[in-house]
């Protein structure tokens, strides 16, 4: 039997190998961007974000990265998540049209309650989880802890 | 692979850029400046061009239409629960030119407008008197008005306090003197500077240093320099005129009462060596003068203990270029802000319309004890001039018993006023501004009571009327008014004031309108 293949089998590997080696380092650079931008030294590196970067510091989640609260886990979910989230805000920043007061939005309190729920479901499981909408409604010093006086939170940048 | 460049290339300097712009969070630092102004610097457009956006929130003082449900930047009468707006507002307390009666304040009390009208207003007040040479007051009155003090006390130091009022008129610029920059900073590098001397006498008796004290103290000190209760020395008890915050017992009105029962010149029987503002044409009791005591309110109150700062409300964080956060400097009642951002920095689970109801919830309850409070004070006068003017057979102690009667209708009056005078009718401190209240009520009952004693209970039965019939509210009076025999017939209490003799006006804002007397 002539050796059929040989040559196209030595080209094919020849040639599938940089798009392979291409691919698992444009995924592994992905991934890592992905999670270098959930970072809060990537968040708070934006004066718009300097006092939330501050309390979250402080706060008990300080080893957690912002989008383990603020973006959903489920990588699915996420990733239009975030691209609309950061849109927003880079569009906020390049046009000066940030707000006075940045609280989180409709659809922000809903992914930052599953991760709640997500983390802390053996606590949650024996609690009554109708009583009020969100654990923040209660848990108010958890983001960010709006009940130290605002002056210790941050100050004006001029 | 080369096919792929392109995108490497994207990539590397995508993460490039995200890691450049990595950093650690860092702790609040005060923002730092070098001004081209020199540290004695007072004129208020010299900060324009250093510092435009600031200048453009300070500005913003000058609105003067905006009103809130208890206030607002309208300079209605204060007196006047009868004619609407400008003239007067739903929420006034008709019985102030009664409990003020022969003292300056009777002639007119308006509600303050913003810091830019400062000079203005009181150059147009009738408190102080345009129809003389002479104000009747001292030109302490110009410590809380602008940074023209930080010349004055130099130039003249404790001299300035007795010299006349009038006197200083034709020096000021309205709008370049006007409370403004350099009465909390040092122009050179705007950081704050306390320019008011009583605030500087208190911090060295309580052997406090100002610039070691925390930065939120500091803050709040900065408002402390007027925002305070206080009093112009007797002669005898140094300084004449010198402006003095009666903090040394502390700051709660028991303690501030406690402390002018000393501290004064007075040689009243009963009252001996106490401070005293003047004495009630009508019922002769020697008075107190609260003035707004917003820093001694707010500092054991629920966001004052908490360490929340004036500035923190008052002050609160704007991005004016839509982008970096300023302190706004335009200061008022964050109730004028519809979207309530003052409280939401703090209070983010809660809407605009919730927080403005807790507020005005609480203070509905303080007003409606301080039109009570307000009502038995005039009471408390009325119930001693009757036993003042008692001819019938007097109780053997009738001497003391007067002046007990006074002393609880100066401290009742006194409470009130203390609640009275403060910008937040109650809420920078509820429960003090209702416990307050509460005892104001009872010291001016007692006042009635005794008073009621003094005379035999021969005036129990006239003075269980409505004190609306008894005593009237006194609408109009002015100094002009009380050239006026007329005048002087129309109410029951004016009686008791002397006619002053007719007289043209000499002043008008910081200009005469007659000129100088040759000198004799």
């Amino acid at each position: 039997m002539p050796p059929k293949q040989d040559a196209p089998r030595g080209r094919g590997w020849w040639f599938f190998l940089p798009p392979a080696i291409a691919g698992i380092v444009v995924t592994v650079g992905v991934a890592l961007a992905m999670t270098a931008t959930d970072q809060a030294m990537f968040c708070g590196s934006c004066h718009s974000m300097a006092e939330a970067a501050l309390t979250h510091k402080r706060s008990v989640h300080a080893e957690l990265a912002c989008n383990e609260c603020h973006a959903p886990h489920n990588l699915i979910a996420k990733i239009p998540f975030k691209t609309k989230e950061g849109a927003r805000d880079i569009l906020a920043t390049a046009t000066s049209s940030i707000p006075d007061l940045i609280h989180p939005g409709e659809e922000t309190k809903e992914v930052t309650q599953a991760n709640c729920q997500r983390c802390h479901s053996s606590t949650t499981s024996t609690v009554v989880m109708q009583s009020k909408e969100f654990c923040t409604d209660c848990h108010r010093h958890v983001p960010h802890t709006p009940k130290i006086p605002v002056a210790k939170r941050s100050a004006a940048d001029a | 692979m080369r096919k792929n460049l392109p995108l490497f290339a994207m990539l590397a300097v995508g993460m490039a850029l995200a890691l450049s712009a990595c950093s650690e969070a860092t702790e609040p630092v005060p923002p730092t400046f070098k001004t081209s102004l020199k540290s004695d610097e007072i004129k208020n457009s010299a900060f324009k061009s250093e510092f435009p956006l600031h200048y453009e929130t300070y500005l913003r003082n000058n609105e003067s239409e905006i009103m809130t449900e208890y206030g607002g930047s309208v300079a209605y009468d204060k007196h006047d629960n009868v004619n609407p707006l400008p003239k007067g507002y739903k929420h006034a307390q008709p019985y102030l030119k009664n409990l003020w009666l022969g003292y300056p304040f009777s002639y007119e009390y308006k509600a303050a407008r913003g810091h830019t009208y400062a000079i203005k207003d009181i150059l147009n007040i009738d408190r102080l008197n345009r129809y003389a040479e002479k104000a009747d007051l001292p030109a302490t009155c110009w410590n809380c008005k602008g940074a023209k003090m930080n010349e004055w006390v130099g130039k003249y130091g404790d001299e300035f306090w007795a010299k006349d009022f009038n006197e200083f008129r034709e020096e000021v610029d309205m709008d370049e003197n006007t409370i403004g920059c350099a009465n909390c900073h040092d122009p050179a590098n705007m950081e704050l500077r306390l320019y008011s001397v009583p605030l500087q006498d208190h911090l060295k008796a309580e052997g406090k240093d100002f610039k070691t004290l925390p930065r939120n103290e500091q803050r709040a000190l900065m408002c402390g320099q007027c925002h305070v209760e206080y009093y112009f020395t007797d002669k005898g008890q140094g300084p004449a005129k010198k402006p003095v915050f009666p903090w040394a017992q502390g700051k709660d009105p028991e303690e501030i009462y406690s402390y002018y029962k000393s501290h004064g010149d007075t040689t009243t029987p009963g009252f001996e060596g106490n401070f005293v503002d003047w004495v009630h044409p009508v019922s002769k009791t020697p008075m107190l003068k609260a003035q707004h005591p917003e820093y001694e309110t707010w500092h054991n109150g629920v966001h004052g203990a908490a360490g929340v700062s004036c500035a923190d409300c008052h002050m609160s964080y704007t991005r004016l270029d839509g982008k970096k956060k300023m302190s706004n400097h335009h200061w008022n009642s964050p109730l004028k802000d519809p979207d309530m951002k003052a409280c939401r920095q703090c209070h983010t689970d809660k809407t605009p319309d919730y927080l403005k109801q807790r507020v005005i919830y609480t203070q509905d309850k303080v007003w409606e004890q301080l039109m009570t409070a307000q009502d038995i004070s005039v009471k408390a006068h009325e119930a001693i001039r009757m036993a003042n003017e008692f001819e019938g057979e007097k109780p053997a102690n009738y001497d003391q018993l007067m002046i007990d009667a006074r002393e609880m209708c100066r401290k009742g009056q006194f409470f009130w006023d203390l609640v009275s005078a403060e910008n937040s009718v109650g809420f920078h401190n509820p429960t003090k501004a209702l416990d307050t209240l509460a005892k104001s009520q009872q010291y001016s009952q007692k006042a009635v009571d005794i008073a009621i004693q003094a005379a035999a209970f021969t005036t129990a039965q006239a003075l269980a009327g409505d004190i609306k019939t008894l005593v009237p509210p006194i609408m109009e009076h002015s100094r002009e008014l009380q050239m006026d025999p007329e005048h002087l017939a129309s109410h029951q209490w004016f009686k008791y004031l002397k006619l002053t003799p007719k007289s043209e006006q000499i002043w008008d804002e910081n200009r005469r309108l007659i000129p100088k007397p040759a000198a004799s």
